[in-house]
């Protein structure tokens, strides 16, 4: 199949773009390189949500890492999907929790993580992580290994 | 809207500046940006929290992108006394170009950090 074909976000003109969430957003294609892992890295600078108590604006970072298998997720369609979550009311740890199960649901990807760098709020940041391998030794091996390294060199936030 | 006013002293210079702007473009994608606001008190001011309230407002508010610091200039004016105030608006790139949106009293903006996590 074409890449055109798989997709229908990206490249079709007119863009709708939905305030609620909505996970039927995301867009896949093949990827070309199967026989290769590599990673793929998304960053996405504006991420907003809402606190679900307060309904105050949330706003963060989120970093999307994985080494895709068969199925990879299209840029345009993530970019909507995130920002469907506009006025969504989620705690930080839920909605890095969320993206992450819906991403693995979509791609079932060989390794996931995401981390999820949130602006303080009270002047305490939040940086929930997430972290899926399938079931080969190898992915579990990385899971383990980052999962038991995660923010063992604690960064600034600004 | 309008923003209550507090009363502080005459002369004194206020600056602020938010990272969490947020309004929709005509297209009806969400538009990022950081804003600045700077001012000469003629003896007043607004309280922070509604000016809070305000700027998380705008998230539902479809502007051109160009009309952001006049929005935030003519809401600040009508609401209280202030000599020399101007809003500079940085927005996040679309389509690889940048803007930066002013108006008013120009003024050389100060980036300052969020609070941080951990110290290095």
């Amino acid at each position: 199949m074409n890449r055109e074909d798989e997709l229908s976000q990206l490249g079709a003109g007119e863009t709708e773009y939905k305030y609620s969430y909505d996970s039927t957003l995301l867009e896949t294609f093949e990827n070309a390189h199967q026989s290769n892992d590599y990673w793929v890295t998304l960053n996405a600078d504006e991420f907003t949500s809402l606190c679900p108590i307060t309904n105050q604006p949330d706003f963060g970072t989120l970093i999307i890492n994985y080494i895709p298998n068969v199925k990879m997720v299209e840029s345009k369609s993530l970019k909507l999907y995130l920002f469907s979550f506009i006025n969504n009311g989620e705690f930080h740890e839920d909605v890095v929790n969320k993206i992450g199960k819906d991403l693995v649901s979509l791609m079932e990807p060989k390794y996931l993580e995401i981390v999820g760098l949130f602006y303080p709020r009270g002047n305490i940041s939040i940086h929930p992580r997430f972290f899926y391998s399938n079931e080969d030794e190898k992915y579990k091996k990385i899971e383990e290994t980052r999962f038991t390294n995660a923010n063992m060199n604690p960064v600034k936030v600004g | 809207m309008s923003l209550k006013k507090i009363q502080i002293h005459k002369g004194t210079r206020v600056e602020f500046h938010s990272n969490e702007l947020l309004f929709l473009a005509k297209s009806g994608q969400p538009y990022r940006g950081s804003l600045y606001v700077k001012f000469e008190s003629q003896g007043e001011s607004f309280d922070l929290v509604d000016f809070k309230r305000y700027i998380t407002s705008l998230r539902c508010k479809t502007l051109n992108a160009e009309d952001i610091a006049y929005e935030l200039y003519s809401t600040i004016e009508n609401s209280i006394n202030a000599k020399n105030l101007g809003v500079v608006v940085d927005l996040s790139a679309r389509g690889g170009l940048q803007q930066r949106l002013s108006f008013g009293s120009e003024f050389i903006v100060t980036k300052k950090n969020n609070i941080f996590q951990v110290g290095e």
